[in-house]
């Protein structure tokens, strides 16, 4: 398992090579002149030369590229041109609000889905399963900001209260810090978990005709144990590539939720600095997502190995 | 028009409960002498505002015309003049009165010697360290000003020739012609807060939020992106005894859903809205929900309009533009946003709200129709002109203004098909549009939204007067550059309204522009907020400055 997971560390360094090289180059596709539009709107320098001297952009496109590498490493992701900060302290005050949330709606996602899913696939075809099969629907068609809005305004119609949606930080209280993304990251699950219930119940329907469980049950093994240990644990495999994937677009593009519920994370941070022309910080809020992304993806691949022993490389 | 709105209580049980309480207490109150009254002002508490991010703290920087960051710099800075506030004035009146000048004389009329308060104290943060504001800040802060690359208010100084430092106390402003809204445009939160040297040097511009140093009646003491910013009283503040509250909590809330929510919890002492308003759907409710609340209804100066390339065919054809003006239901725009026709007002060249300014519309003569929705005159002045079977037309705008906007857009767009002109939207992103269109670089017809200027001179001069940068219309009109020059070097302000309002006769009948509808707005704000009343405009600080708790 070792060599598995130390392969796929190897492998991941290519794809975040990769990543910073599109990261890297897309703004620099971009149709027309930017730089001019920079200038003649934000007037990020007194001149055009100035500006593209700030922005490094003239030397060759491959110098640039190795500057960029190199200042990468050093943690240096340089400055924003709009409030004049560094990109590194804007991220590291944002990464852990939307990772927060990730994490939390994941985790909520799968408290949710998983007793849902075995549920319905152990009872197949009856009222509990349409039900549940009707619930996940449910939960697929309703649009987040529509039911974050109605968590939002029915408790002030009916009861005059409502959530507060004041950010606290974590150093100022962990407590009310954690409890802020209760409901945010509830909405965010439903429709997460909508989707891995129906792969979770469709997966496990799979296994569960398999010879190996009938051997199992016809061993006495009581149910539970059937299901949970020896159904349950090979279907899960494609939920998990699921998660991954899905902690991966929380972290990048919640801009809706933390609007309603006044989340200071990355997607808003990256909206403000499209709206900006802030290259330098969408550089780095794109590479951090992208990061996430590997790294998510990396984690998801040592899963594998860990819940499937017969995933190895030879 | 303008008139305090008693709130409809609802008869549910609780709110009856409540009721019964509210006579109690008002029963006893009647009983012995209103101890209340008798206090006067209290001090202590803080306010709880819904405010904006700004987009970054420097006024002279491009973005410091934000809305976002003055509103918020009106609590921190300090000004020449300021406008009265409080209570006895009524929204849309913008009268100046002295902030930071003690006395002034004009011995020219283009020569203004300002002498300052003195013992006007900066906030006491480093650099600057709660030295004496001088004559020489000023100086600095006009220099700036003038000179800061990419200041997108420099336009509001553009007669402004030099400033010179007298002494210590005293400066002079020279400018290069005769300008009777000088000491208005001083006035206006929007442009002219004295910023400190210091602060510029030490912090390379006064983006950061440590740089934000004033000498105003609070001090931006905590400052978190996205989420809020906390104000607290400056101690040494140079109206003795203001402001009353030690605080003022400015929660950055961009979700219209979540702030109404928080308003109705009792989140806010303020309607959540622009200048303490709450919006019309809601209002039902509110007044349901918080039947004490104090409102107060008042004509908005938020308005859109339609520009055009005057200075081409087929816009220049004074029939083609009245038949565009007559094409447009006022009222049928309001209520697509509001839901309601009976607050929608027609707007001269001079927004309604500012009321001691716009020409009142049956003074308009046979302008005054051309105001009016009649989509059968406007298909006849279309023949007239030889465009029977319409034409097509670009429509250029921006989503920038929020999703209202939009809708408003479409809106023109789906009363100017019905007389045959077929406008093409065409989007750009705020910038990309505030970098062509908004400076003229269009071609056909355009959609915008006018600032909130507190004076009509900005209107009429800024988008009709040739060379202006937002003269978006092309307009080149010698009776209308006679009229707009001529009220520029009035002083008597009768005189001056006069020009104005025969400018404005001119103006709305040659239809440069389609001047669209604004609505009624309706404040609210908590009964515990005493000694307050909104207004238009940016001045959230002045506003609230003078106003107190009583709770």
């Amino acid at each position: 398992m070792r060599q598995y997971i130390a392969t796929r560390c190897l492998l991941a360094i290519p794809a975040l090579l990769i990543a910073t090289f599109i990261v890297f180059s897309l703004p620099r596709l971009l149709p027309g002149d930017v730089v001019t539009l920079m200038l003649e709107e934000k007037a990020y320098a007194s001149d055009i030369d100035e500006l593209r001297a700030k922005l490094g952009l003239n030397r060759a496109l491959p110098v640039q590229y190795v500057q960029w590498i190199g200042s990468l490493a050093r943690g240096d992701l340089g400055e924003s041109l709009w409030t004049r900060r560094p990109v590194v302290q804007e991220l590291v005050r944002r990464l852990p609000v939307s990772l927060t949330l990730g994490l939390m709606a994941t985790v909520f996602a799968v408290l949710m889905a998983l007793p849902v899913a075995i549920l319905s696939a152990t009872r197949q075809d009856t009222l509990a399963d349409y039900a549940a099969r009707s619930t996940a629907i449910l939960g697929l068609s309703i649009p987040g900001f529509w039911l974050a809005t109605l968590v939002i305004v029915l408790p002030v119609i009916w009861f005059g209260w409502s959530p507060a949606v004041r950010f606290t930080a974590f150093s100022a209280n962990p407590w009310t810090y954690l409890a802020q993304f209760v409901i945010p990251a509830l909405i965010l699950g439903v429709a997460s978990a909508a989707g891995i219930m129906r792969l979770t119940r469709g997966m496990l329907l799979e296994v569960l005709r398999q010879d190996y469980v009938r051997t199992a049950s016809a061993k006495g093994l009581p149910a539970p144990r059937v299901v949970l240990k020896h159904a349950l644990r090979n279907a899960i495999l494609p939920v998990i590539t699921i998660l991954g994937i899905q902690l991966a677009q929380i972290v990048g593009g919640t801009v809706i939720i933390e609007t309603i519920f006044g989340l200071p994370g990355m997607g808003r941070f990256l909206v403000d600095a499209i709206l900006q022309r802030d290259y330098p910080v969408v550089q780095g809020v794109n590479l951090v997502i992208a990061t996430v992304i590997v790294l998510s993806n990396l984690t998801v691949d040592c899963l594998y190995a860990v819940l499937d022993p017969r995933i190895r490389y030879q | 028009m303008d008139a305090c709105v008693p709130a409809r209580s609802a008869l549910s049980r609780r709110e009856l409960l409540r009721a019964g309480g509210a006579v109690l207490t008002g029963m006893a109150a009647s009983l012995g002498p209103s101890v209340a009254r008798a206090q006067g002002p209290r001090r202590g508490g803080a306010f709880r505002v819904r405010g904006y991010d700004p987009p970054h703290f420097d006024p002279h920087a491009p973005g410091g015309i934000s809305f976002k960051l003055h509103t918020l710099l009106s609590f921190t800075h300090s000004r020449l003049f300021k406008h009265k506030a409080g209570p006895a004035v009524p929204v849309g009146v913008f009268t100046p009165e002295p902030d930071l000048v003690e006395s002034w004389t004009q011995p020219k009329p283009t020569v203004y010697e300002f002498k300052l308060k003195r013992g006007v104290r900066w906030h006491n943060k480093p650099p600057v360290n709660g030295r004496e504001l001088v004559a020489e800040d000023v100086r600095y802060t006009f220099e700036r000003f003038m000179t800061a690359k990419g200041h997108g208010n420099r336009f509001l100084m553009e007669p402004l020739d030099t400033v010179e430092v007298l002494d210590k106390y005293t400066v002079r402003f020279t400018l290069k012609e005769p300008y009777a809204w000088f000491i208005d445009v001083l006035a206006i939160p929007m442009a002219c807060a004295i910023v400190a040297r210091e602060a510029v040097e030490k912090f390379g511009d006064l983006r950061k939020a440590e740089a934000c140093i004033g000498s105003g009646p609070f001090m931006l003491d905590s400052y978190e992106p996205n989420v809020k910013a906390i104000l607290v009283r400056h101690p040494e503040y140079f109206v003795s005894g203001l402001p009353y509250v030690d605080r003022v909590e400015w929660y950055i809330d961009e979700d219209i859903s979540s702030r109404t929510a928080a308003f109705l919890a009792g989140r806010y002492d303020f309607g959540p809205e622009f200048v303490s308003a709450v919006r019309w759907p809601d209002l039902d409710l509110i007044k349901q929900r918080k039947p004490n609340l104090v409102l107060h209804q008042f004509r908005n100066n938020v308005w859109s309009y339609l520009h055009m390339r005057a200075d081409g065919p087929p816009f220049n054809d004074v029939r083609v533009r009245r038949a565009l003006s007559m094409a447009v239901n006022r009222a049928a725009i309001v209520e697509a946003t509001t839901g309601r026709k009976d607050i929608a007002l027609v707007n001269p060249p001079v927004p309604a709200a500012l009321v001691e300014w716009t020409i009142p519309l049956d003074q308009l003569g046979e302008a005054r129709h051309y105001l009016e929705y009649d989509p059968k005159e406007a298909r006849r002045l279309l023949a007239q002109a030889g465009l029977a079977a319409g034409f097509k037309t670009p429509l250029h705008s921006t989503p920038g203004y929020g999703t209202d906007f939009v809708d408003t857009i479409q809106n023109y767009q789906r009363q100017l098909k019905e007389v045959g002109v077929e406008g093409s939207i065409q989007l750009k992103e705020y910038g990309a549009y505030i970098a062509t269109t908004y400076y003229g670089k269009y071609d056909g017809m355009g959609v915008g939204l006018y600032t909130p200027f507190h004076e009509p001179d900005n209107y009429l001069w800024g988008y009709h007067m040739p060379g202006s940068p937002r003269n978006q219309s092309y307009v080149n009109d010698g009776r209308v550059i006679e009229l707009l020059r001529e009220q520029r070097r009035t002083f008597d302000v009768k005189k001056r309204r006069e020009l104005v309002f025969e400018a404005q006769r001119q103006l709305a009948s040659q239809c440069y522009y389609v001047y669209g509808p604004s609505g009624m707005a309706m404040g609210a704000w908590e009964p515990q907020v005493k000694n307050f009343m909104t207004n238009l405009g940016y001045d959230y600080g002045g506003r609230m400055m003078a106003a107190w708790l009583d709770r």
